[in-house]
């Protein structure tokens, strides 16, 4: 084994890319920076979408809505024993949730009216849930507590303006914990009559329905009924629900353009310029060392360890990069996008998952083409006569 | 000090740290809160639906609740109102295959 | 020790412009020889300079180096050949841009399985013996004419070749440095180095210890004589 050769070549190989090193190590960064783009992007949506995975598993299986013109309406409660009836139903919920402008923090928050809530002694809650008939309990969403100056605690009250716009107090007795504020940073729970008297619902409606069905492949034939049954319903199937968190960071979403764009163009410019052809003192460069005894072979091989060093370190940097960002220091970089004008937002403590079949696609399609944009130009050259050199 | 030793011992160093963060995510993992009991019987017994990634537009913070139709909102190519809607995309009801006829004289 | 058998170069054939750089040339340099390829420019020395020195084949004849005809050979063998057998000094010195001497003086013998403590000496031994030893760090645009043309000369040598073979090599040198190259040459003659110079430098060809003249003009050879 020549390994000797093969460590003398890649010498020279780094030799000669410390000579341009103002080039190199621009390439190097705008490479870095890419691969850390992307694979930010590639980490985020993974351990976004299993975290949604994992947790609305838990969810309805159907969501029933009812459209009124297209849009959201509220649907009647009646209709939940003409849905109990359809065979694999095995529990039908109304649902009384909406959203609350809190104007002095200028936040929207998320608020849901229960029933029973049969969560007892849940180590996530500190103090409790409402019960079913109390009229003035709330249970906060962390980030709730943590908004206001002042901050919330148990025992603290909460005011609400009610639909006539007179003021309702609510007493904290229960607060999220953070550890489940990727579900709860936003939510304010309270009985399902306090929620009806708060916005002015009217009796026998709800925001919407949530069917159970145990059997999992009956869940498609059972929404196909309801629509059947009520065509101006829609249900959403837990499926899609979980599939729309597959799109969220999709490839065509504005802040991969943003981040992007600029650095996409330099690196397309500079791939192109190097897959067209070589500079007159790089085609030199390799006439001078085929005449001096260098084969096409070890030039080819030059050139691979030179593609092999640019795009691995790029690589294995921006990778490195990437995790530390996003699981870390929570994608600071990300969360603004994230956030837009939301003033309520959780802080992400993201599971790390990752996902090693995007991250081997995402090195397939960017170290290999490197490499072989940096042999096949040099391929021409290495393999004329040595003797042009003599010429030029 | 060759070149080549230190470019293999700077690759090495690099795959150290992979793999140091590899380990880093099982155990992030094995003792995230998502693997909680506690956490599972609050999506479920609160009917949840939707993560809270943004709290400034109604379809990012329910994205999978939003409305089908209204203007601004779902189609893929509308105008954007709200910054988030850059990240997270609206919704996609193609498989409702809802139609829209236009008859003529 | 190198024979050439009716050789013959064309550029470019078949095409509008096909020219026949050397036609129909038969040589023989003999082992420790001093030989000058002279004649005026485009009369084919470089290109008979680089079909000795197994950097082109010929499209027709034979070059034989050590009697093995080495025209025919594959590229990997050729460029074998051309590695262990000769040492290039290039009229315009084509060093490369960037590296040090010593980088430079090594780069033949990368592509070879020889450690870098080995060949680190060999670099500097040769450096030595051309007075080089304190530029061996610099970078070579930074050198004189003089010193560029050492730093080539001890590339050259690296490989511990039998046959030099150098092309216009006082071309961009002047009479002081030119005699300078000429007696380092004449000192690898007298250790047993055959030596080619391709030129129309009379400093060259008129030295005393010149022994093989072969002129050249318009790809042929006009005359050839052999002194002592």
């Amino acid at each position: 084994m020549a390994i000797n050769k093969h460590k003398n070549i890649l010498d020279y190989t780094l030799q000669s890319l410390l000579r341009r090193k103002f080039k190199n190590t621009g390439i190097i960064l705008v490479f870095t920076f890419i691969i850390f783009a992307v694979s930010s992007i590639i980490l985020l949506s993974y351990s976004l979408k299993k975290e949604a995975g994992m947790l609305l598993k838990y969810s309805p299986e159907i969501i029933v809505q009812k459209i009124l013109a297209g849009r959201h309406e509220l649907i009647s409660t009646k209709i939940k024993n003409e849905i109990m009836g359809i065979p694999g139903v095995s529990k039908v919920e109304p649902r009384y949730w909406g959203y609350y402008y809190d104007s002095g923090v200028r936040a929207n928050y998320t608020i849901i009216g229960i029933g029973v809530s049969g969560i007892e002694n849940n180590r996530l809650i500190k103090g409790r849930m409402p019960s079913a008939n109390e009229k003035n309990a709330a249970a906060i969403g962390r980030e709730i507590a943590d908004a206001r100056i002042i901050k919330k605690d148990i025992g603290d009250s909460l005011n609400l303006q009610n639909s006539e716009g007179r003021w309702m107090e609510f007493k904290i007795v229960g607060i999220f914990e953070s550890d489940s504020e990727i579900l709860t940073a936003d939510l304010i729970i309270i009985s399902e009559s306090a929620f009806k008297s708060l916005v002015g619902m009217p009796e026998d409606t709800a925001t919407d329905l949530a069917v159970r069905v145990a059997n999992e492949t009956e869940i498609p034939t059972a929404a196909r009924k309801i629509k059947e049954l009520f065509p101006y319903s829609r249900p959403i199937l837990r499926d899609e629900v979980i599939r729309t968190y597959d799109a969220v960071f999709g490839w065509r979403s504005g802040l991969i353009l943003a981040m992007f764009a600029g650095a996409l163009a330099a690196f397309i410019i500079l791939a192109w310029d190097k897959a067209t052809g070589l500079s007159a003192e790089e085609k030199q460069e390799i006439g001078i060392l085929k005449a001096i005894g260098w084969e096409t072979s070890d030039i080819l091989e030059m050139k691979f360890w030179e593609g092999l060093v640019i795009s691995l370190t790029s690589f294995m940097c921006g990778l490195i990069l990437a995790y530390l960002h996003i699981f870390l220091l929570d994608g600071f970089l990300f969360a603004p996008a994230l956030k837009g004008w939301s003033v309520i937002y959780p802080h992400f403590n993201l599971a790390p998952f990752i996902d090693f079949y995007q991250i081997a696609i995402l090195m397939a399609i960017t170290v290999l083409p490197y490499i072989a944009s940096t042999i096949i130009p040099s391929w021409k050259a290495s393999i004329t006569d040595p003797d042009t050199v003599m010429r030029g | 000090m060759r070149k080549s030793t230190a470019f293999f011992i700077f690759i090495t160093a690099n795959l150290a740290v992979m793999a140091a963060l590899y380990i880093h995510s099982l155990t992030a993992v094995s003792k995230h809160p998502v693997f909680k009991k506690e956490i599972k019987e609050i999506a479920e017994k609160l009917r949840l639906t939707d993560l809270v990634l943004s709290t400034d537009a109604r379809y990012t913070r329910h994205p999978s609740q939003a409305d089908l139709f209204s203007a601004f909102q779902d189609f893929p190519g509308s105008i954007e109102h709200f910054p988030t809607g850059s990240v997270i995309p609206p919704p996609d009801f193609s498989y409702m295959r809802t139609e829209i006829r236009i008859y003529g004289n | 020790m190198i024979k050439t058998e009716n050789i013959t170069k064309d550029f470019n054939k078949g095409m509008r412009d096909e020219v026949t750089a050397v036609k129909d040339v038969s040589i023989e340099i003999n082992k420790g020889d001093f030989a000058v390829l002279k004649g005026p420019s485009g009369s084919g020395k470089t290109t008979l300079l680089s079909l000795i020195g197994c950097m082109s084949r010929p499209t027709s004849g034979r070059v034989l180096v050590e009697n093995r005809d080495v025209s025919r050979l594959p590229e990997r063998f050729m460029t074998k050949v051309r590695r262990n057998t000769f040492g290039f000094i290039f009229q315009q010195f084509h060093l490369i841009k960037g590296l040090t001497v010593s980088d430079n003086v090594m780069l033949p013998l990368y592509p070879t399985d020889i450690t870098p403590s080995e060949l680190r000496k060999r670099a500097e031994d040769i450096l030595n013996t051309l007075g080089m030893s304190d530029r061996k760090k610099f970078q070579v645009q930074k050198l004189s004419g003089g010193e560029q043309q050492r730093t080539a000369i001890a590339r050259a040598l690296i490989n511990n070749p039998a046959i030099i073979l150098a092309d216009e090599p006082t071309a961009h040198l002047d009479t002081h440095l030119s005699e300078e190259f000429l007696s380092i040459m004449r000192n690898l003659q007298q250790q047993g180095k055959t030596i080619v110079i391709a030129t129309h430098d009379p400093l060259v060809y008129e030295k005393e210890y010149v022994n093989l003249y072969i002129e050249m003009r318009d790809g042929m050879v006009r005359g050839a004589g052999r002194k002592h």
